[in-house]
């Protein structure tokens, strides 16, 4: 395997792929990495003929004024017998320079559409291989702005902007150089001129339209997100009545981006080249003229002269948006290197441990604040427990729980401490290696919006026989099968069409699936009524025997069969044992269990006694 | 597979020409204004851009037959002003045009978001989000090019029918040969248009779909992790984004080939106009400024026409993008209310009479259920998962049309209220808590902007002491990051109970809402829970039997239908359903279980 080429030294990736051929020039300007998909692979022979192409048809245009030129030139002369060779030469050349262009157009959209492919490809990788850290603190809605819609400025940066850019310097210079050849030489002092004026006016221009094509780029990323947002709220907007304060919300977004349009229009009115051209095509009318007065130039000349000059509309139009293409898609690779190139904490460290779990997890003295949070969630924690032992971890709300499952996944990485599984710190394995031996049925169960079948077998490829049985095992099965199209059924946005208890089997089945050598549950059944937990739980005890489990739960029903029970408290543990152990000799742990029910038994009396 | 979908949606409808146009027009005439301003700038500068070669014809013209210097001087003069009046031109043009098109493009958006909002959420069970948003966001861009279209070719005509004019009047043989251009471009044009339209709406949909994939997995991420998975999404979304570059180049291939097709007809007249203009001056019967003129025209014509001509098709793109916002526009609601009665306040009665419910054809969660509930009642409904029961919130609240039966609301059907006042009355914590990417306080003054920091305070305090906020980085004002991800799930659910205490509704629903909260910190809550749910109407979902054993009565559902209700005595006593899940399940883990446990030992 290259590793070298799957990361440099100074990138930590969660996930990558075997080639990265852009690795090296996200950490250089956006323009650099741009130029750098730009001459990737293929691309090179494309560019080289789109260049080609384009000069070409900008040379057969500008011949082709020379030759109607001389075509009336010859008219004037009384020349008859030219006239159908001349004529003959327009229509080739007229059809030669369409021609090229279709093939120029082609192929610059290909170039153009790979490009968009591409960086997408490389910025969504890149993410994918961001820690967990990192994605916490993202926004979906602009994330989906710049993978969708900043990459797709990219596409329009080649296809029409670049182009567009080749085709004007083209149809700048040669023109330029036509004069030269055929025409009195001076002829080219008006148009240099206007060339050199043209370009400090755009130079100005473009720094105008700088600020506002990236204020454009983010606004529209918070129109993403605050859409997006509300949309995911929609139940809660709906019953708190709220639908008027959303609209606002949007509104104002959606009023931010329109100013910035505005602005943007403002900048281009006042779009000075188009000023310098109509001067230039006066001075210059007037210059032809008073050579053609000194005799040193023809009427046909002075037609092809004119139509030379012509070609310079082209390039000081197109400019003014062209620019502004250039500019927003220079703030919208902006705003792609910006996300990949922030550092990330864990690596997948590809050359690490790959061996088989046993199963035995120590803790030793973890720590842990989560990155960029100053108080530690969990302090000093130590336990141990053996293959196929049962760990129960209870505690109040917020106390940690979770927090410390998440670190044994390398979800995020201890900051003291280490986490030793088989008595190898957690960190020497091979991230993918632990991770697939490792499942974790995360509290807020999360599913995607495809059928039943493909979220079970969401972490492996099964047959259908084994989703069945994990679905089976789950307690999942029978109400997949009362689907009007079974385990086909589409479930909808996580999961959305199905019940809080149908949610978290489907969850359960997509971990017993992978048959994990640890088994972690985050209060995984507390949608689901006690009798089908309880079933659940026979049937994870019948499977697999030498499973090591890790429970987060609040039912007692499940804590007694725990061979550890640790109990947390504000990040620390206060007492460690079994339940019989602990209900003698830990008041945390009573107070979490006992209390509640002395309380409620207690209540429950006083009514019954006044009733 | 789900994410590959360039079919239609569900709600996609197919609108003739005429009635886009109409409604389009709608929204182009509130600009009405700067639009006219725009046209007439750009007339005028169409004016002037034919004037402009018919300067140089003059001149050349003076030129050809004798000198007079003073005529050429003026034209030069009259050339410069009009070449100069085409900056200012553009600068009228571009401050209106723009702000034409922002206003358009916002009131669209704006439109579209505002209709979304008011869908039911069977919408939103079907339609991927990230799909929507695209329409909204994305396709609402194309629309605002239409009215660029439109500007354009409404200058192109005048340009057009001037210059045609001069032709016409200059030589009628030329301008006859010249006309062949017209019919050319169009059926050019019209080759093009309906494989244009085609191919915009797939590559719209193909850009949705990555939009759809690419919002699901980074919401997802976390499972990608945990699984190991992270090469099959990058697998899926590699289809995905490939489909998209499919689609998409075709699109450009196809809409890229038009222009330079029209530059073979464009060459062919131009060979046609110089062959027979010569032939004519040879003749006499044409001045060399004029045939000029005819030539000029040919390049300067070219690309009026062209617009003239393909309108239609460029236009294409912008009607399948406003044929998309408008489909999700014009979606009918299934929630339909037939009455706007306002209820003051509701004693809350809440009666549910035959009630027949499916989400999706053929599959009923409820059938003929009937339940009726006191004012002031509490209730519990338990019962095995997917019995029915949030569904049941989610008709109270008015979330999903039934399909027959009814539910009466302190005795007028549900149907008759007016939706806002009627759900600002019900209070519901939802099974799965939403919380906005915003700060603590914001998420609980969500349903009542008004509360000020002390009731804040106080509902946070009902639901067991606010002792762990102060913990966090700032207190009520951190951020709690999208859907509160910041927080442990026990956290997020306080923060959604705060929230409803505060909002102190007439019926109060209670679904799940402290099912990931331990038992400790439930006993705390239960004493201020006791207190809201006494003398108002509540109902509360429950797993947990430990929390419902208070309320006044206990409803078990089972696949829809009640099949025992009562309270806590009365069903241990009855020994049915209930008992025995209690019996089996709840008992051993009482205080007397314990101490029993205790005792043997
Ligand atoms: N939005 C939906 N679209 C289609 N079917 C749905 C939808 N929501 C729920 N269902 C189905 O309706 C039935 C009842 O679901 P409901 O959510 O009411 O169950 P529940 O009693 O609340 O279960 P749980 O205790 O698991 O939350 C289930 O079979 C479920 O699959
Ligand atoms: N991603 C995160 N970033 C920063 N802080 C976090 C993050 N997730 C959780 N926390 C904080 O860490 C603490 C512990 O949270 P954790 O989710 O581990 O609690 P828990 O014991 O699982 O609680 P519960 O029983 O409610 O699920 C909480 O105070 C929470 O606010
Ligand atoms: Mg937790
Ligand atoms: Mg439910």
């Amino acid at each position: 395997m290259s590793n070298l080429k799957r990361s440099n030294n100074n990138t930590k990736v969660e996930f990558s792929i075997e080639n990265d051929p852009f690795i090296n020039f996200r950490d250089k300007s956006p323009s650099r990495w741009i130029l750098a998909h730009i001459l990737n692979g293929s691309n090179k022979t494309n560019i080289c003929i789109v260049l080609i192409t384009t000069i070409i048809a900008a040379m057969l245009s500008s011949t082709l004024m020379i030759i109607v030129g001389e075509t009336i030139n010859d008219l004037l002369l009384g020349k008859e017998s030219a006239l159908l060779i001349n004529i003959l030469l327009i229509l080739i050349i007229g059809i030669g320079a369409p021609l090229m262009r279709i093939g120029n157009f082609m192929l610059r959209e290909v170039i153009a559409q790979r490009i968009e492919r591409d960086t997408r490809k490389e910025f969504y990788l890149n993410l994918l291989g961001k820690s967990q850290s990192f994605h916490d603190q993202q926004k979906i809605g602009d994330l989906m702005a710049r993978t969708t819609n900043d990459v797709r400025m990219l596409n329009y940066l080649i296809s029409p902007a670049l182009s567009l850019i080749i085709e004007s310097f083209t149809s700048l210079i040669i023109p330029l150089g036509y004069i030269v050849i055929f025409y009195p030489p001076e002829l080219v002092i008006i148009p240099l001129i206007f060339i050199f004026t043209f370009i400090v006016a755009l130079r100005d221009y473009i720094k105008k339209i700088g600020p506002i094509t990236e204020k454009l780029r983010g606004d529209f990323g918070e129109m993403n997100i605050v859409l997006n947002e509300s949309i995911s709220g929609i139940t809660l907007i709906k019953s708190t009545v709220q639908e008027a304060r959303e609209k606002h919300k949007y509104l104002m977004t959606i009023k931010g981006y329109r100013d910035a349009f505005v602005e943007q229009g403002k900048v281009q009115a006042k779009y000075v080249p188009i000023l310098l051209l109509a001067l230039m095509n006066t001075v210059s009318l007037a210059h032809a003229i008073i050579l053609f007065l000194n005799n040193s130039m023809t009427i046909g000349q002075i037609i092809g002269y004119l139509g030379l000059l012509s070609e310079f509309r082209f390039p000081t139009f197109i400019s003014f948006f062209v620019f502004a293409i250039i500019k927003l898609a220079g703030a919208g690779a902006k705003r792609l290197l910006e996300l990949m190139n922030k550092k990330t904490e864990i690596d997948e460290n590809l050359e690490g441990e790959s061996r088989k779990i046993i199963g035995n997890i120590e803790f030793e003295n973890v720590s842990f604040y989560y990155p960029g949070f100053k108080n530690r969630v969990l302090q000093n924690i130590s336990f141990k427990i053996k293959q196929g032992q049962t760990l129960a971890i209870v505690g109040t709300t917020g106390s940690g729980k979770t927090t410390l499952t998440k670190l044994i996944t390398r979800l995020y990485d201890v900051s003291e401490g280490r986490i030793l599984i088989d008595n190898i710190d957690i960190r020497k394995y091979i991230l993918k290696s632990l991770r697939s031996q490792v499942s974790y049925i995360e509290q807020d169960v999360f599913l995607f919006s495809n059928s039943i079948i493909d979220n079970i077998s969401f972490g492996k490829k099964a047959s259908f026989e084994e989703v069945r049985n994990a679905a089976i095992l789950a307690q999942a099965h029978d109400f997949i099968s009362s689907l009007p199209k079974s385990y086909d059924s589409e479930i909808g946005e996580r999961g959305i069409q199905l019940s809080g208890g149908e949610r978290q089997r489907i969850a359960l089945a997509r971990a017993f699936l992978v048959n994990p050598r640890i088994l972690i549950l985050d209060d995984s059944t507390s949608a689901i009524d006690s009798k089908t937990e309880d079933e659940i739980q026979k049937a994870i005890n019948k499977i697999e025997e030498n499973r090591t489990t890790i429970i987060i739960t609040h039912r007692l029903s499940q804590i007694r069969w725990a061979d550890l029970i640790i109990v947390l408290k504000s990040g620390k543990v206060v007492a460690q044992g079994t339940h019989e152990y602990l209900i003698e000799n830990s008041p945390e742990y009573r107070k979490i269990f006992i209390k509640k029910f002395d309380l409620e038994e207690d209540k429950l009396i006083t009514r019954s006694g006044r009733k | 597979m789900a994410f590959i979908g360039l079919d239609a949606e569900k709600y996609d409808r197919k609108y003739n020409d005429i009635d886009l146009f109409k409604r389009i027009y709608k929204y182009f005439r509130i600009y009405k204004r700067k639009i006219m301003i725009v046209v007439l700038l750009l007339t005028i500068a169409s004016l002037i851009e034919s004037f402009l070669p018919i300067l140089i014809t003059l001149a050349l013209n003076s030129l050809q037959t004798g000198l007079n210097t003073q005529y050429l001087v003026t034209i030069i003069i009259i050339s410069l002003f009009f070449n100069a009046s085409s900056f200012i031109i553009n600068y009228f043009q571009q401050i209106n045009i723009s702000k034409a098109i922002g206003n358009v493009i916002l009131d669209i958006r704006k439109e579209a978001n505002d209709s979304i909002l008011e869908h039911d959420l069977s919408f939103f069970d079907k339609n991927p989000s990230g799909k929507i948003v695209s329409r909204i966001n994305t396709d609402s861009q194309e629309f605002g090019r239409a009215l660029e279209l439109f500007m354009e070719v409404l200058s192109s005509v005048f340009i057009v029918i001037f210059y045609t004019f001069i032709m016409f009047f200059l030589n009628l043989f030329l301008s006859l040969i010249f006309m062949i251009m017209i019919p050319a471009f169009f059926i050019v044009a019209i080759l093009f248009m309906k494989a244009a339209r085609r191919r915009t709406l797939l590559g719209q949909r193909a850009t949705a779909s990555v939009n759809a994939f690419v919002k699901e997995t980074y919401s997802g991420i976390q499972i990608a992790k945990t699984f190991s998975q992270e090469k099959k999404l990058f697998n899926r979304f590699d289809q995905v984004n490939q489909q998209s570059y499919k689609v998409n180049l075709k699109r450009a291939f196809l809409l890229n080939t038009i222009f330079p097709s029209l530059g073979f007809i464009q060459a062919f007249v131009l060979t046609l106009i110089i062959y027979f203009g010569g032939i004519s001056f040879f003749e006499g019967s044409i001045p060399i400024g004029s045939l000029n003129l005819f030539i000029q025209g040919s390049w300067l014509l070219t690309f009026p026409i062209f617009s003239i001509a393909s309108f239609w098709p460029q236009l294409q793109a912008g009607l399948a993008s406003a044929e998309r916002i408008f489909s999700l526009i014009d979606t009918n609601p299934k929630v339909i209310q037939i009455d706007n009665i306002k209820p003051k306040n509701f004693k809350g009665k809440i009666e549910f009479k035959d009630l027949t419910f499916e989400y999706e054809d053929n599959k009923k969660v409820f059938e003929n259920f009937s339940l009726s509930i006191e004012p002031g009642e509490s209730i519990a409904i338990v019962g095995h998962t997917g019995a029915g029961k949030s569904s049941l919130a989610n008709l109270i609240t008015r979330f999903y049309e039934f399909q027959s039966g009814d539910i009466l609301v302190d005795g007028l059907s549900i149907r008759k209220y007016d939706l806002s006042e009627y759900r600002k009355k019900i209070g519901i914590i939802s099974q799965t808590p939403f919380l906005w990417g915003d700060t603590i306080e914001n998420n609980i003054r969500y349903c009542c902007k008004n509360a000020s920091e002390t009731d804040i305070l106080d509902s946070l305090e009902k639901t067991g002491g606010s002792e762990w906020i102060d913990d966090l980085p700032n207190g009520l004002e951190t951020n709690i990051r999208e859907r509160g991800t910041l927080l442990s799930m026990g956290q997020r659910q306080l923060i959604v109970l705060a929230r409803v205490l505060l909002e102190n509704p007439s019926i109060l629903i209670l679904d799940e809402a402290t099912a990931s909260i331990d038992p400790f910190t439930e006993t705390k809550i239960q004493e201020a829970l006791e207190k809201v749910i006494k003398n108002r109407t509540s109902i509360i979902i429950a797993h947990r039997l430990s929390t419902i054993r208070h309320v006044d009565r206990i409803v078990v559902l089972k696949k829809g239908k009640i099949v025992e209700e009562g309270n806590h005595q009365f069903l241990m006593s009855k020994g049915g359903l209930y008992a025995k899940l209690y019996n089996t399940y709840f008992r051993h883990q009482s205080y007397e279980y314990l101490e029993k446990i205790k005792e043997l030992k």
